[in-house]
């Protein structure tokens, strides 16, 4: 079967963007996740945990004489774990490998040497080391309980799987607990966190054992249930009034709820309670950077650095601000009836000029359109950040390169890829901006309790409803998972983001999500969609928010979508096979250039899947293949219900828009070409040509826009672009204007002669005016 | 005697200035050519030409040498041929078709280009300009480029040799391919333009510069003051520019990065476009002498936009371009007045 591809399509485009915002809840948070960790292995020593007391009472200098004393202890591994309690990282590295030379057997030196990489932020290096110890001894439990730890860090779906196999060999371990109730909470199942919970709470008191991480996780739960954490952070202050870790906890999951200001409070007392927290200092700068607070930001990485100079995070985001006035950052007033709202955009300044008209248009229909339909008036500034190297943004939203992201939101700051970041054709910049900006109304109108599947899924659904490329795409994936029996309950399905379980399961959530606001939709109508999004206005679970409004269990609920999902795709569920067939042969017949066979088998293929317009599109094949016949009409045909479920191809829409010109459909013809500004801006050929046309059209002040564009992208060449802007600023009656514009022209190109003519022509009726 | 010596020009310009090899080599049996060459001087003391008579165009006749070379795949063989067909195509619509040369697909071998530029050798007089393009694949080991063609490939030295045969002192010789960057020293003469597609020998992925070569010499394109003359300068840098903006487009790692080394670029005419192909007589010269003038004037009111209010800039631009438009009638009259033989 052909696959979709993440190209293509503004489904794919809602695909890649599913992706990112699950990477960026995992590397977000991670800095804040393994702050104060403790060691509750029953292997370590007397000795060591004689001062691990002090220090889990915040008795530092005790702490530091009684690690001190251990340096020369004759066991390695004690005076290895001596070293990184006293912060000499490098030495207790040093002292693991030599543990571990010693000994090619040693389990517990591997363990331990594993857990210091986890510190370290090194996880690849730590996993590798507990399969190790697991090699050497596959029963060790603790090993496991690295591993799983590691994969927990990462948010992989091996996580839990590995931990509920830990709990089944020994269920007397705290850290198995601890873990088992932070990825409970993480996954919003607060009564199975609560349970993991009071078993730990049972575990330390018997071993003897420091309940910081407990205190911290119960007071976690309260704030999920919206009750005041304040008793648990006091107890846990109580026993350790310099435990940061309690707020740094805190802050790990308002972060995970997309809480950034409530994190940042937390963030700030974790630093006051403990300035040696560099973690929270890290994330208290990457949640200030999220805010828009870049002086602050940059203050506490630097901290964070230097206290920890081995998280890339933290020198990721250093590194970006040291180019941040490689950006222009400007303050723009949009008038939506009786409202004035303020964007602000921060776009790099080669590419400003072309950019901020088209993303303050977006931005303003976005704006109307979301707050009409769901009830919300924005409080405060949104603001655009669009990076032109993608390594830059997933810097500023996880502060790792390298990752795949398109777009994210934070409250009311929207960050994402400029389209320069990605080659053309790889994603709809329009159609990421409008789903990102569905977020800062959903998110914000809740106060960011809106579960994450229907803020996916109501993004999703604006993409398909009212975005730059409205129509529903629905990618095999999804489609498969339907047919499989895989998709998740609604209750569950923000699992489905958090911990994938089987490939691509991410993706098809985000599709599941749009799936159920388009049946909430069409089958209760969209007020019911808008009034299940303001049951979140206070905390409910998902299951209760179905039942107030629609009357009914999730069970039922999740009984009726299956049905309404399989008759929507009744016809291509039965037809699968054939689909998969057909579309085979119509690329096999157009790679051989057997143009009538591929239309045969693209027509069929079509048919069954419409709503397929990603990479490899039937539509797209039968477009071609009937143009090479010389069926221009049909082929025209084609690439019209290509672009009406959705497609945005710019190679397709620029063919689209030139065949409607020819058929004498101009009017048509330029909305495809101005539609092609929100998948490839940075096009100066097109920008001319639309201008050219818009101005043909007497809508001037849209041919001026385009002009200006196309001068901001055209600065070794601006003739044209001057002589387009000074026709279309006479056109609009500003005459100075189009003297100044017609004088550049000239003065870039003295014998340019529309110019010339041009300007002869304005002196002479100046003239006669005067 | 006018009216003979612009209906010579005529004749210069549309045929004799891309000469063909046969008429090259009956040269100096042909009456007309020493009175074009006289025309031509009077008219090179004009400072109307400032720009057109440094360039190129202004004397002497244009040759035009292209070799598309092994492509390895289908698809390479095929652009490799569109391009260079294209080009030569541009270069026939001005000239002779013998004045042009193209060697490909099998006939491009390592013999078919030393015999083809002995010819041009031969032919070629010290005030012509040749172009000379090269188009397919190169190669770099460390030592030695190679142009890779059908049978055994040329040496960067090879090729050096053979160039440096030529008479002519007005040379631009575009190396398209991949690796050339390890010509861009070797190649450089006192008269000659070297434009490679890559800066060096290590860049060796199959390049893109040809494609945007081509379309600046044979379209509108790259003819940024729009004077209907593309200059070697104004094609390298749109060549360059769209090489980098398709590499940006595809989101992908540049792996070339165009040369240009040599004097002269920007008056080095490779293309001649719509007035530019047309004639000029004496009295369209003077127009163009008092162009020129007014063109100095621009840029000097130019270079004073920052000293200059935004006011006064701009009046003292509308001045200078009112008349240069008002001048550009004229000459445009002028000339369809010689076209039209009155």
């Amino acid at each position: 079967m052909r696959s979709m591809t993440p190209s293509g399509a503004s489904g794919a485009t809602l695909l890649s963007t599913a992706i990112a915002a699950c990477v960026l809840a995992t590397l977000a948070v991670f800095g804040a996740a393994h702050a104060g960790a403790i060691d509750y292995d029953p292997r370590r020593s007397a000795s060591l945990r004689v001062c691990d007391d002090h220090q889990q009472h915040g008795r530092i200098e005790q702490a530091r004489k009684c690690y001190s004393l251990l340096l020369t202890d004759s066991n390695l591994i004690t005076q290895a774990e001596a070293r990184w309690a006293l912060g000499d990282l490098r030495a207790a590295n040093e002292l693991f490998r030599r543990a571990v030379q010693d000994n090619d057997r040693a389990v517990q030196a591997r363990v331990r040497w594993g857990w210091l990489f986890v510190q370290t932020h090194q996880y690849a290096d730590a996993a590798e080391l507990f399969r190790q110890a697991l090699r050497i001894f596959p029963k060790d439990v603790h090993a496991k309980l690295g591993l799983a730890q590691t994969f927990a860090e990462r948010f992989e779906g091996q996580a839990k799987p590995l931990l509920e196999e830990v709990l089944r060999e020994n269920d007397e371990l705290p850290a198995a607990h601890v873990l088992a109730a932070r990825m409970a909470l993480e996954e919003g199942q607060l009564a199975a966190a609560e349970r993991a919970l009071d078993r730990a709470a049972q575990l330390t008191a018997q071993q003897k054992q420091p309940p910081l991480e407990i205190y911290a996780l119960r007071a976690a739960v309260e704030l999920s249930r919206e009750r005041s954490p304040h008793a648990w952070i006091q107890r846990a202050l109580d026993y350790n009034p310099r435990y940061g870790a309690v707020f740094a906890t805190l802050a790990h999951f308002e972060v995970m709820r997309r809480r950034y200001r409530e994190a940042t409070v937390l963030l700030r007392r974790a630093v006051e309670v403990q300035p040696d927290l560099w973690s929270a200092h890290a994330e208290l700068g990457a949640n200030l950077l999220r805010l828009g607070d870049v002086a602050e930001a940059r203050s506490h990485l630097a901290t964070a650095y230097s206290g920890d100079p081995y998280s890339p995070t933290t020198v990721n985001s250093l590194r970006l601000l040291d180019r941040i006035d490689e950006f222009e950052t400007t303050t723009a007033h949009v008038e939506i009836g009786a409202h004035v709202y303020q964007v602000k955009t921060r776009l790099h300044r080669d590419e400003a000029a072309v950019l901020r008209p088209y993303a303050l248009d977006l931005a303003q229909r976005g704006i109307d359109a979301f707050s009409k339909r769901y009830g919300f008036t924005l409080r405060e500034p949104m603001s655009l950040e669009l990076y032109p190297d993608h390594d830059d943004f997933a810097v500023r939203v996880a502060a790792l390169p390298g990752i795949g992201l398109l777009g994210v939101t934070f409250g009311y700051v929207i960050a994402m890829d400029s389209p320069s970041g990605r080659a053309v054709g790889d994603f709809h910049w329009g159609g990421t901006l409008w789903h990102e900006m569905a977020h800062v109304f959903t998110l914000e109108a809740t106060e960011h309790r809106v579960p994450r599947w229907l803020s996916e899924g109501i993004s999703v659904f604006e993409e398909w409803r009212t975005g730059p490329t409205p129509g529903v795409a629905v990618p095999p994936e999804a489609i498969m998972a339907l047919k499989e029996n895989r998709l998740l309950p609604v209750a569950a399905l923000d699992s489905g983001f958090i911990r994938p379980s089987y490939p691509n399961q991410v993706q098809v959530s985000y599709v599941q999500a749009g799936l159920l606001c388009l049946f909430i939709e069409e089958r209760f109508g969209f007020e019911h969609l808008a009034a299940l999004l303001r049951q979140f206005t206070r905390n409910v679970s998902t299951e209760q928010a179905v039942a107030n409004v629609f009357r009914m269990s999730s069970e039922e609920f999740d009984r009726q979508f299956d049905a309404y999902a399989r008759a929507r795709y009744q016809t291509l569920l039965a037809h699968m096979d054939e689909w998969d067939e057909q579309q085979e042969r119509a690329h096999e017949a157009a790679e051989k250039e057997q143009w009538a066979d591929a239309v045969e088998a693209a027509r069929r293929a079509a048919a069954l899947y419409p709503e397929h317009i990603g990479s490899g599109s039937p539509h797209l094949l039968l477009a071609h293949a009937l143009d090479k016949l010389g069926r221009r009409r049909e082929a025209l045909a084609a690439l019209e219900r290509y672009y009406t479920a959705g497609g945005w191809d710019p190679a397709a829409l620029r063919d689209l828009a030139h065949w409607l010109e020819e058929a004498g459909r101009p009017r048509e013809s330029i909305a495809v070409l101005a539609a092609l500004n929100y998948a490839d801006p940075l096009n100066p050929a097109q920008h001319e040509e639309l201008g050219e046309r818009l101005l043909s059209e007497a809508q001037n002040a849209a041919a001026l826009r385009e002009f200006q564009a196309l001068l901001a992208l055209s600065a070794q060449d601006p003739a044209a672009a001057y002589f387009g802007a000074a026709r279309a600023h006479r056109a609009l009656g500003d005459a100075a204007a189009s003297r100044r514009n017609v004088l550049d022209a000239l003065a870039a190109a003295p014998h340019f002669k529309p110019a010339q003519e041009f300007l002869l022509q304005m002196i002479e009726e100046r003239q006669n005016n005067e | 005697m006018e009216r003979v010596c612009s209906r010579r020009f005529e004749v210069g310009t549309r045929s004799t200035t891309r000469r063909s090899f046969a008429a090259v080599n009956r040269r100096s049996a042909a009456p007309g050519s020493a009175y074009i060459a006289t025309c031509s001087r009077r008219i090179a003391s004009l400072a109307a030409f400032l720009v057109l008579l440094a360039s190129s165009r202004g004397w002497g006749a244009e040759y035009t040498f292209i070799v598309a070379g092994l492509g390895g795949e289908p698809q390479y063989e095929a652009r490799f041929r569109e391009q260079a067909n294209a080009l030569a195509a541009f270069a026939r619509q001005s000239a002779d078709a013998d004045a042009v040369i193209v060697l490909s697909g099998p006939e491009a071998t390592r013999n078919a280009v030393r015999r083809a530029l002995t010819t041009l050798t031969q032919s070629v007089q010290a005030q012509d300009a040749v172009t000379i393009v090269l188009i397919g694949h190169g190669s770099f080991d460390g030592e030695d480029y190679r142009l890779n063609l059908p049978g055994p490939d040329p040496t960067g030295r090879e090729l050096a040799a053979w160039f440096d045969q030529l008479p002519s002192r007005r040379q631009l010789i575009v190396n398209a391919t991949s690796a050339s960057g390890a010509v861009a020293e070797d190649w450089k003469r006192k008269h000659r333009i070297v434009i490679t597609a890559t800066k060096s020998g290590g860049e060796r992925t199959a390049t893109r510069f040809a494609q945007h070569w081509t379309a600046a010499a044979t379209t509108t394109a790259a003819d940024v003051n729009k004077d209907d003359l593309v200059t070697a300068a104004e094609a390298f840098d749109y060549a360059r520019r769209q090489v980098e903006t398709a590499f940006k487009a595809d989101a992908a790692l540049a792996t070339e990065h165009a040369r240009l080394e040599g004097e002269n670029a920007s008056t080095f005419a490779v293309a001649g476009l719509g007035a530019a192909h047309a004639s000029a007589g004496p009295e369209t010269a003077g127009l163009l002498a008092q162009r020129g003038a007014l063109e100095l004037r621009l840029n000097e009111v130019k270079e004073r936009k920052t000293a200059l209010t935004e006011e006064a800039y701009y009046d003292e631009l509308e001045q200078v371009l009112v008349k240069l438009a008002l001048l550009q009638r004229r000459i445009d009259a002028s000339r369809t007045s010689i076209e039209g033989g009155g």
